[in-house]
């Protein structure tokens, strides 16, 4: 099935050759990667998140240097040392996160950079606003140029970014996850427009984890998975079921030995939660699930699934248009995060630069945030400092973070160190409940192996834990009952995650399969 | 990095600041010197560069040669006063990260009310100095509520409010004196003697320090120091308050109540400014006479970012402060050198101790020595294991 | 009461207006630009402080009022520049520079003043006001035609050359943030920076253009405060109007209209206060007026943009509701 030997070079636009890339914190996230694009095409770039891909486009678009390997286009080896290069080599990039000015114009950003000009300094607004009418007939993109982009609904922003890169000359475009932010029509809208730029010879990288989108617009798909390219396919040759197999699947499985789990009472009971974003897409579509004491219950599903949004309901960083969470019987939603706290909820959040530390305090001011108020740690007005070293060399030496002291600061230590001060304080509280979300992101084999472990003993001593991951690995292997979501639903509920097979999860993670609602609803512990 | 390199490396950069602060100082002063030759400048220069340096503490004289002043160093210990509570307000403040400027009213507003309950509240000696200087902490306390509500609930911009209440306080105050506090009997606009029962004492005979004034207000300054260093320190409002400054959303995420913890933030803040208003009144004078405001507030300001908002340091701080300022004034008198470059030295120290990157090369040595020593830390651990 | 609002009605009233406005005017410009760019410059009141003594200075010694405005405008502009690579080479927080920079423009200031004039004068000044006369001053305009208008022409002509120019600035200013490329890109960096850089827009530059802007803009509210407000420099002479400035930029929404509006509102406050003295008030009762209306303003202008964005929510909140 992989192709390209049968082509001669001339016919690659891009030819991204033994790509690797190491960050300075020492993750490898391209591995002798081979990349290369035909003219004219629409090639969809897929793997899981961290698999690598955006790195690989990044280094295209001249915003990271490969530490190796080499990047040739129309025939010409490059160096991409800044997006203006590869701009000016017809490369241009359409961001998820849409690189717009709000207030201005959408003739404006158009220009940006490039303003045509009158009389030297001023801008030839008549000029701008035909040249975004030109480009937006030749390519037939509709937009509005003289709309402010911050009232522009979504799929024409897309638009305005797409143009933007053609006005510049790109003739390849990158697109990262263009169909994540807009509605099932505009995404039929944005295939029609992507095919006709395809007939005009502009070469056009997908980067998606839908399949159905896959399977009716590209023309090749590259797979990417921890690093390493999985191979290139015509998509006419394959099946979603063999993308699915290729992009989902464990390289290395590390077990965790743990006990079977003896489910207790339910700790955290989640009714038909409903939530509609700011853009009037629906994140969370009628989620139920419980979580019991002396259980793991694991979330999957490929990132950007309603994950985040569940997670930060669960904690007051964002209140559900509809449905209901208890702790223990109680009501949280809305409830500052003190008072959930008080509950015994903790939180192991997924950005733990932002919210797990404060980077510019030492160990010890990081592990006792959550409890400075308690009484045995003060000694009436003043702090009792013998507990509060205590309790700060005990919890340093229980989650062995590696460190000098425990008044250096948090934010001189390595990431793996930095997340074992954030789980020895959440998991070191006398929690009923433990919500970790993505755990182990990003951290070293050493630091993951401690922190799953430690989630598995406390989950065995009788507290109940949510764990969101996207790593398969992590939330196959740690889980005693699994959901998957997908699309702001549960896709599927498994009770016993023993005998699953990555090829099952894939299915359900990507949508291909879905569970009857009886057979979700048994997440439900009624 | 460890604390001991750290520490080093804040050392070696305040140094380094000073030292260019001095060298600004020195062509300011070489520029101004009087001389027709270059020699002449030189000379000019040289004495009085002597005077600002090692003047606070020693008096040259051509027929005694150099002696030790006691007198000088009260003065400095005196002038230290007000600006530790300037500096400690602004420490508080702006370790919550809290742009408030209202030091330099609050220390005006302090001042006035508690001269104000020293001249118009009977209360015996012991007590009335206690009540009139808690209640000018208290007025400035509530004062900084607006700033601070206004901040948390509607999120106006606490710096310009501070400001602008600045103002408003010394016209007030200035209203209030010409139009009905105002002794008439005076050539002018002074309020009445204080009690005698309000004063605040000296702390030694006047005879040691030949004449200087050096009151207990010191001895409860440097006591102010060791409560705000044990609140800020050793107390969970105070490390509530450093935790917001560092990461507001960690501090939220870890259970605080950020909000509250702003307010009390300011109210401690105007009632040290405020404080320390009613203690420079009570020790140094009989009657109320500022009639605009002092500055002790901006000094504070500085004496904050060269203790790196930390109380124990503000002495250290003030102390500095203060010398140069009697080295200026010295340099003025002696070397006829206005006093005010005292303002230039100190901003050139306020920037070069506020920028972040400033001999950021050399930090970034020490970090990554730093690091490798953790790598080898974590190899050493792994194979004792 | 009665007499009091005859006073307010006449010309003079409000060509006090309009001249108490004009430096307020040029800092709130100053301050608009910055924050366009996407931050702030709160050292405004110290740099138009060092501006107001190099003008009146300068023109004293050059004896040309013209090379004194010149110098004012440098003044403000390398000093901003040196503000610039303070906060964005070495990572100074800005707010701490424009405090050292005020801190440096009340007594700084006076030192300066004291050496030159001792180094020139063989005497040192606490101020120039003593060098200074009015020919060594900006001068006044009378406007032909419009001077003859009853009323209007008493309120609109006769005002300093500078006076003038900041109201024409705002239209400038409003033209340069809104019709050049300049502008384009000013406001596009203070919005999303990633964005500008991502086309190719400098963003380091820009910022230190729109640095380079508020120096010039203090630089002309300097010199007029030292020649033309009054006849030379004296300490402390800009009292406030540096902050008052910025509270300016905040209660006109940023724009320049609504800038040269709050200024206006500011002089208003002002030349009221002047007027309360005029009658026998003390004018300390009415001097702290414009800095508590600056106060009321802010909270207002909180007000109004927390319900704007409470509305919008809610309108989210609707549209959502509509969607199920």
């Amino acid at each position: 099935m992989p192709d390209g030997k049968t082509l001669s070079a001339e016919e690659f636009v891009v030819q991204m050759k033994g790509i690797t890339k190491v960050y300075p914190n020492g993750v490898a996230a391209n591995q002798g990667v081979d990349f290369n694009l035909r003219r004219g095409e629409i090639h969809a770039l897929m793997g899981e998140n961290g698999a690598g891909k955006s790195t690989l486009m990044k280094m295209l678009f001249g915003l990271e240097q490969p530490t190796s390997g080499e990047i040739i286009v129309n025939g010409e080896k490059l160096e991409l040392t800044s997006p203006s290069v590869a701009i000016a080599h017809g490369i241009g990039m359409v961001h998820q996160h849409f690189m717009l000015v709000p207030s201005l114009s959408v003739a404006e950003n158009m220009v940006l950079g490039m303003v045509p000009r009158k009389s030297g300094i001023f801008i030839d607004r008549a000029k701008a606003i035909e040249i975004t009418r030109e480009y937006s007939e030749k390519f037939n993109l509709k937009v509005e140029p003289e709309a402010k982009v911050v009232d522009i609904p979504v799929g024409m922003k897309q638009k305005v970014e797409i143009l933007k890169a053609l006005v510049r000359g790109a003739r390849i475009l990158i697109m990262d996850e263009p169909t994540a932010v807009l509605t099932s029509q505009e995404t039929a809208e944005l295939f029609v427009e992507l095919k006709n730029l395809k007939n005009q010879g502009y070469t056009i990288v997908f980067i998606s984890h839908k399949l159905n989108e896959i399977m009716e617009i590209t023309d090749r798909l590259t797979i990417m998975r921890n690093g390493r390219s999985m191979g290139v396919y015509n998509t006419c040759d394959v099946t979603k079921e063999d993308i699915s197999r290729l992009m989902v699947g464990r390289d290395v499985v590390l077990s965790v030995q743990k006990d079977k789990a003896v489910p207790g009472d339910t700790v955290l009971k989640i009714r038909d939660l409903e939530y509609v974003n700011e853009w009037h897409k629906k994140m969370l579509d009628k989620v139920s699930f419980d979580v019991r004491k002396g259980e793991i219950l694991g979330i999957a599903g490929v990132e950007g699934n309603g994950q985040k949004e569940l997670v930060d309901m669960l904690f007051n960083f964002n209140v559900p248009n509809s449905g209901t969470v208890t702790v223990n019987g109680v009501n949280i939603l809305g409830m500052p995060q003190r008072k959930i706290r008080e509950l015994g909820v903790s939180l192991v959040p997924e950005d733990r630069m932002l919210y797990g530390i404060a980077a510019g305090a030492s160990i010890e001011e990081n592990v006792i945030s959550d409890r400075a108020s308690e009484k045995h740690l003060n000694n009436g007005p003043l702090f009792n400092m013998k507990a509060i070293h205590e309790e700060a060399d005990r919890l340093i030496k229980e989650y062995t973070v590696l460190c000098k002291s425990r008044s250096q600061h948090v934010g001189m230590l390595s990431g793996g160190n930095i997340q074992k001060v954030v789980v020895a304080r959440e998991f070191s509280n006398d929690p009923v409940l433990i919500l970790a979300d993505q755990p182990t992101r990003g951290i070293d084999v050493g630091a993951t192996e401690f922190i799953r472990k430690k989630l598995v003993e406390l989950s065995r001593s009788g507290i109940a834990v949510l764990l969101v991951s996207a790593d398969l690995n992590e939330v196959m292997e740690l889980s005693d009952s699994l959901i998957v979501m997908h699309n702001g639903q549960i896709a599927a509920y498994f009770e016993d995650t023993a005998g699953l097979t990555d090829e099952i999860m894939g299915e359900y993670m990507l949508g291909l399969k879905k569970q009857t609602e009886e057979e979700v609803r048994r997440a439900c512990h009624d | 990095m460890t604390k001991r390199r750290q520490m080093r490396f804040t050392i070696i950069r305040s140094l380094v600041a000073i030292l260019i602060a001095l060298l600004v100082a020195t062509i300011l002063i070489f520029i101004s010197a009087a001389g027709a030759t270059f020699q002449d400048k030189l000379e000019a220069t040289r004495e009085a560069l002597k005077q600002m340096l090692a003047g606070p503490l020693f008096r040259f004289s051509k027929k005694s040669g150099t002696a030790f002043e006691a007198k000088r160093l009260a003065d400095i210990l005196a002038a230290m006063i007000p600006t530790i509570f300037t500096g400690l307000s602004v420490c508080v403040m702006f370790s919550a990260n809290q742009f408030n400027l209202g030091a330099e009213g609050g220390i005006m507003l302090g001042a006035f009310i508690t001269a104000m309950a020293a001249i118009y509240m009977p209360l015996f000696a012991g007590l009335h100095p206690l009540v009139a200087v808690l209640l000018g902490g208290a007025v400035v306390a509530v004062v900084m509520l607006l700033p601070a509500l206004l901040k948390t609930k509607l999120n106006v911009s606490e710096m310009v409010c501070s400001l602008m209440l600045n103002y408003i306080i010394m016209y007030v105050i200035k209203f209030l004196m010409n139009t009905y506090l105002a002794d008439k009997s005076r050539g002018q606009i002074m309020s009445y003697a204080f009690r005698e029962t309000a004063n605040i004492p000296p702390i030694i005979n006047n005879s040691v320090f030949s004449g200087a004034k050096l009151t207990w207000g010191f001895v409860i300054a440097i006591l102010a120091v060791i409560l705000c260093g044990l609140f800020m320190y050793r107390s969970r409002w105070g490390y509530a308050i450093r935790m917001i400054g560092i990461n507001q959303d960690f501090a939220k995420y870890s259970g605080m109540k950020v909000g509250g913890v702003i307010v009390l933030s300011q109210l401690l803040g105007g009632f040290l400014a405020g404080a320390g208003g009613g203690i420079e009144m009570l020790g140094r004078y009989t009657n109320f006479s500022w009639s605009a405001l002092p500055g002790y507030g901006w000094t504070g300001i500085t004496i904050a970012i060269l203790a790196g908002n930390n109380p124990y340091m503000v002495p250290l701080a003030a102390f500095f402060m203060a010398y140069l300022s009697k080295g200026c004034d010295l340099m003025a008198t002696y070397a006829k050198v206005p006093a005010q470059l005292i303002d230039i030295v100190q901003g050139v120290i306020f920037l070069f101790f506020a920028a972040e990157q400033f001999l950021s090369g050399y930090r970034q040595k020490l970090v990554v020595k730093s690091a490798q020593e953790e790598i080898e830390m974590a190899k050493a651990q792994k194979e004792g294991i | 009461m009665l007499n009091f609002l005859k006073i307010l009605a006449t010309p003079e009233f409000f060509f006090s207006i309009i001249r108490i406005s004009a430096p307020i005017l040029f800092a709130t410009l100053a301050a608009i630009v910055v924050e366009k760019a996407g931050f702030a410059n709160i050292g405004l009141e110290g740099l138009m402080m060092f501006s107001a003594l190099s003008g009146s200075l300068v023109s004293y010694y050059a004896g040309s009022w013209f090379w004194g405005f010149l110098a004012a405008l440098a003044t403000g502009v390398l000093m901003s520049l040196l503000m610039g690579f303070f906060a964005f080479k070495l990572k100074t927080d800005i707010i701490l520079v424009g405090i050292a920079v005020n801190m440096m423009g009340s007594g700084g200031t006076l030192f300066l003043c004291k050496v030159i004039t001792n180094l020139t004068e063989g005497k040192a000044m606490a101020s120039t006001t003593g060098l200074i006369t009015k020919s060594l001053c900006i001068p006044d305009i009378t406007i032909p035609l419009v001077n003859k208008i009853p009323f209007l022409g008493a309120v609109l002509s006769g005002h300093n050359l500078l006076t003038y120019l900041a109201f024409l600035f705002v239209l400038l200013t409003s033209i340069m943030l809104y019709k050049t490329s300049l502008g384009l890109n000013i406001r596009a960096v203070g919005e999303n920076a990633n964005a500008a850089s991502s086309v190719g827009v400098s963003v380091l530059r820009i910022k230190y253009i729109a640095m380079a802007f508020s120096g010039l803009m203090s630089g002309f509210g300097g010199a007029f405060m030292s020649m033309a407000y009054a006849q030379g420099w004296s300490q402390d002479m800009v009292s406030g109007r540096g902050f008052i400035a910025l509270a300016a930029q905040a209660m006109g929404g940023g724009e320049c209209l609504g800038g040269m509006l709050s200024a206006l509102v500011f002089g208003f406050a002002q030349a009221l206060g002047i007027k309360f003295s005029a009658v026998g008030l003390d004018s300390n009762l009415a001097s702290p007026i414009p800095y508590a209306v600056t106060i009321i303003g802010l909270v207002v202008f909180a007000v109004v943009r927390n319900n704007r964005i409470k509305k919008q929510h809610s309108a989210a909140a609707l549209a959502k509701s509509a969607e199920k």
